[in-house]
């Protein structure tokens, strides 16, 4: 936690980018090679074949259907939770209490889908509801102190992630614990009919995939295309001319905000019904952070975080069978993202002071031949 | 190479290259000891680089700048400069404003007395300085409390102290008032015919390069156009070279009768960003067809005034209401829509989104139009591009595409920008704020078309300026601002520049009967 908070700190200096330009492909290939090199150094050093580790991880990533639905799965994951950080900061403002509003989403699904009873899709439908709305509530009220108080919405939103987070543990080993055998904590469990089921056998990919597509194209809709979208990208970069030209930053702000939650309570109302089918302590591991990575390293582009989760989700659930396979530690995988993260960073300065240097150096050319 | 015997400053086939520009082309220069030598140019025309290179603030890429028969090297810095003899005034100033005229004169060179400092000794010394150069300054005056014109003179004598017989001096009147103006000129001519010293004057004010220069260095776009002397030329022959075209600095205005009121402030009062009294009570009216000038020197009201007008800022007390409706205190939004257009002062933070494209800076306002949308929602993209184009055709932005950073275009290209956005919303009234700062003379000429031809067209327009040229030019009242409170109101040619100054100072005029 401590080192991805870290990470984060600096990609936090990276403002949203303007669009994703060929030059910005360009350093992102170059990072991503350099990572990959630099892993297949440690491998080497710690006498492993990287050829052969680096085909065990997109083999474990993709080698068989199942392991295809998985990392779809968490591409899912990484990129609903990358979005929402997404829609958040390009209007200028950090939710980075993702982890939270999913926690209080998958409770509130969790609740609803057990004690409701009707139709199995009016289960479905209500359930999603109450996770929307508890997490974009819960994003509410950071977005509210940000835009009337000016409190800086990092810090609250970082501490508000430990109170839903504890209140949830709280509910699940006490008031709303199960009475059902063999669950440690959890709640109980929803209405089985309700359940989303798998795409691909034994696989994590579930029916819920659909709700999570309908839900990105809105976002890259929305931040690409439209009016708001438009309204929001200049909130973010300049607030004052934003204000100044009509638009009403505060509750453009404090929108984007909740829908940032929502998005949020929705991966915790996925991971319910797809995965665990009740709420357990255990629903994210941090799913959050890794998106707001994503998100960063992408610079909130819609399309590029959809690309750049994907890419992650095989480094992760490679990672995992990589390390069965060909026993590489999967820790090296977060130093291959560390590092991707680390040349992004640099990415900017790196360019601009090559570029420096080209236009001077023909200067100087042009200089002399004009003297000759 | 041998130096004829007054050269003092020589450059040799001088060229700076910053990253992406090439600030300085092929410089060759020489001036010579006791004169006046004024370097004007367009901004961005490579003015203040030269006299950097001069200074040693920055290296030459190419060339060699020879001070005194001596040639600089690659060590060249401020300090050398200084023991050359050649001392700068920056536009900026660098003082100190919590210590006395005499700490900021002596900094780093303060008498001691053992280990502590010895005042009595440094109010001698300024003292000494300032009747040697004839610069007047109270050696005991905390320099926050002092006008801007004696800051200036601080300035001076801060960069005369080390016994400079060169001094450069980089847009010294930007900030002071006619009077202020006269002054300086006083003390350059005197130091110059008393004490044979050497002064450079950067600037783009025409009427004051033919009053105090004797001769006259024109740039542009890097190069040295021509050098000139002062009593064998006119502001229209340098403006042409500065341009690069014939310029015509003709009165544009028409006569046009004003109509009914527009916008109203009555009592209007406010705090500026440190919760201080800003306006105090400022009552006044625009109306249809004429163009009111607010004079003042900067700092006295201006920025508040145009904020609490535009709903930037809320007003403490008082009114304001705009084409007949009272829009005290409302959203930037809500005063636009009862019809106000608003040209801020500071561009680059409030007038546009520098990140953003131009396409999206013209957008701003009209994304939930119509034209522009559907349902308010779905942006034309196709529409947008070509009112885009069409902007940038007749607004004449020079610009490599639509798509290109608003941030990369010149200042004038920039201000092109916030003025086509705005004007095109056919306001009634229009707020325009330093329309020309930054801005060369070719834009400032088709900026100042575009603000007649809207009069013209019968719009309200609330002119504020720090540039007084422009706004004898433009206005048919002026109003000047002191210290938050309206101190005089004049048609336009009833006033000149030099009597104005009175009143933006703190003079005061009996208010005449609308």
């Amino acid at each position: 936690m401590k080192g991805l908070m870290q990470s984060i700190r600096a990609l936090m200096r990276l403002k949203p980018a303007q669009k994703i330009t060929r030059d910005y492909l360009i350093s992102l290939l170059i990072a991503v090679s350099l990572a990959l090199l630099v892993g297949a150094g440690i491998m080497m050093i710690t006498g492993h074949d990287p050829i052969q580790s680096y085909t065990a991880l997109v083999n474990g990533a993709l080698g068989k259907p199942r392991a295809v639905g998985n990392t779809l799965a968490k591409t899912i994951t990484l990129c609903l939770t990358g979005l929402a950080m997404s829609l958040a900061a390009k209007a200028g403002v950090f939710n980075v209490g993702g982890e939270g509003q999913l926690f209080l989403g998958a409770m509130a699904a969790a609740v609803v889908g057990a004690k409701v009873q009707g139709p199995a899709w009016l289960v479905v439908i209500l359930s999603l509801l109450a996770a929307m709305v508890a997490g974009g509530l819960y994003a509410l009220l950071p977005g509210w102190l940000k835009v009337k108080w000016k409190v800086d919405e990092v810090i609250t939103t970082i501490m508000l992630n430990s109170v839903a987070i504890y209140f949830c543990s709280y509910l699940a080993n006490g008031p709303l614990k199960t009475a059902e055998r063999g669950i440690a904590t959890g709640t109980d469990s929803i209405m089985k009919e309700a359940a989303f089921t798998p795409l691909i056998k034994l696989s994590n990919l579930t029916t819920g995939a659909f709700y999570a597509a309908v839900v990105v194209l809105i976002v890259w809709y929305i931040m690409t295309r439209s009016s708001v979208g438009f309204e929001m990208k200049l909130t973010g970069e300049n607030d004052t001319f934003a204000r100044y030209g009509g638009i009403s930053t505060g509750r453009l702000m404090l929108w984007s905000m909740v829908f940032s939650g929502a998005i949020c309570g929705m991966v915790g109302m996925l991971e319910v019904f797809g995965l665990h089918k009740r709420f357990i302590t255990t629903v994210s591991n941090e799913f959050y952070f890794d998106g707001m990575l994503v998100a960063m390293i992408m610079r909130y582009n819609p399309f590029g975080v959809v690309l750049m989760s994907f890419f992650f989700a095989v480094l992760s659930i490679g990672g995992k069978s990589m390390e069965l396979s060909a026993g590489v530690p999967s820790e090296l995988i977060l130093i291959v993202q560390s590092i991707i993260i680390f040349f992004m960073a640099a990415e900017s300065g790196i360019r601009t002071s090559i570029v420096n240097w080209l236009s001077v150096r023909r200067a100087r050319r042009r200089a002399e031949k004009e003297g000759a | 190479m041998q130096s004829t015997t007054n050269e003092i400053i020589r450059f040799e086939h001088v060229s700076k290259q910053y990253p992406g520009t090439l600030a300085n082309d092929d410089v060759s220069l020489s001036i010579h000891k006791g004169e006046v030598f004024a370097l004007v140019g367009e901004n961005g025309a490579g003015k203040s680089t030269l006299m950097n290179l001069l200074y040693g603030m920055q290296k030459p890429t190419l060339g060699e700048i020879w001070i005194k028969g001596s040639r600089t090297g690659a060590q060249h810095n401020p300090e050398s400069a200084m023991r050359m003899g050649v001392s700068m005034v920056h536009q900026h100033f660098k003082l100190v404003p919590g210590f006395t005229v005499a700490q900021n004169i002596l900094l780093g060179h303060e008498p001691k007395k053992g280990l502590f400092y010895d005042e009595k000794a440094a109010v001698q010394r300024v003292r000494d300085l300032s009747e040697e150069y004839g610069l007047k300054v109270e050696a005991t005056d905390t320099v926050r409390d002092l006008s801007v014109g004696l800051q200036q003179r601080v300035e001076i004598l801060k960069a005369l102290r080390t016994g400079a017989d060169v001094l450069i001096l980089d847009e010294p009147t930007a900030v002071l008032t006619p009077q202020e103006t006269e002054e300086l000129f006083v003390v350059i001519r005197r130091i110059v015919d008393e004490k044979n010293m050497t002064v450079i004057l950067i600037t783009h004010k025409l009427p004051e390069v033919m009053r105090i220069s004797d001769r006259v260095g024109v740039m542009r776009r890097g190069r040295l156009e021509k050098v000139l002397s002062t009593a064998e030329t006119n502001e229209r022959e340098i403006a042409s070279l500065m341009v690069g075209r014939d310029v015509i600095f003709d009165d544009l205005r028409t006569d046009q009768r004003a109509g009914k009121a527009m916008l109203e402030l009555f009592n209007l009062k406010a705090l500026n960003d440190r919760s201080l009294p800003a306006l105090n009570g400022v009552t006044m009216c625009v109306r249809a067809g004429e163009i009111v000038g607010i004079c003042g020197v900067e700092g006295n009201g201006q920025t508040e005034l145009a904020e609490c007008v535009a709903g930037m800022r809320t007003p403490t007390k008082g009114s304001i209401s705009l084409c007949g409706r009272e829009v005290t205190g409302q959203t930037p939004r809500r005063i636009r829509e009862n019809g106000l257009s608003y040209i801020p002062e500071d561009r680059m933070s409030m007038g546009m989104d520098a990140k953003a494209s131009i396409a999206e800076n013209l957008l701003l306002g009209r994304q939930r139009t119509k034209e522009f949308s559907f349902l308010g929602l779905h942006l034309k993209k196709r529409r947008i591009n070509r009112h885009t184009k069409k902007m940038v055709h007749s607004y004449d932005i020079r610009t490599s595409g639509i798509d290109e950073l608003t941030g990369s275009l010149s200042g004038g290209n920039m201000q092109k920008v916030v003025i086509a956005r705005e004007f095109e919303f056919d306001s009634p009234v229009l707020l325009v704020c330093q329309p020309t700062r930054g801005v060369d003379i070719g834009a400032t000429e088709f900026i100042h078309e575009q603000i007649i031809q809207k009069r013209n067209e019968g719009c309200a327009i609330l002119l504020i300026s720090a540039d007084l040229d422009e706004l004898f030019r433009l206005s048919d009242r002026l109003v000047t601002l002191y210290d938050g409170r309206i101190t005089g109101e004049f048609a336009a040619g009833s006033i000149d520049k030099e009597s104005i100054g009175y009143f933006m100072t703190g003079g005061y005029q009996e208010v005449s009967a609308e």
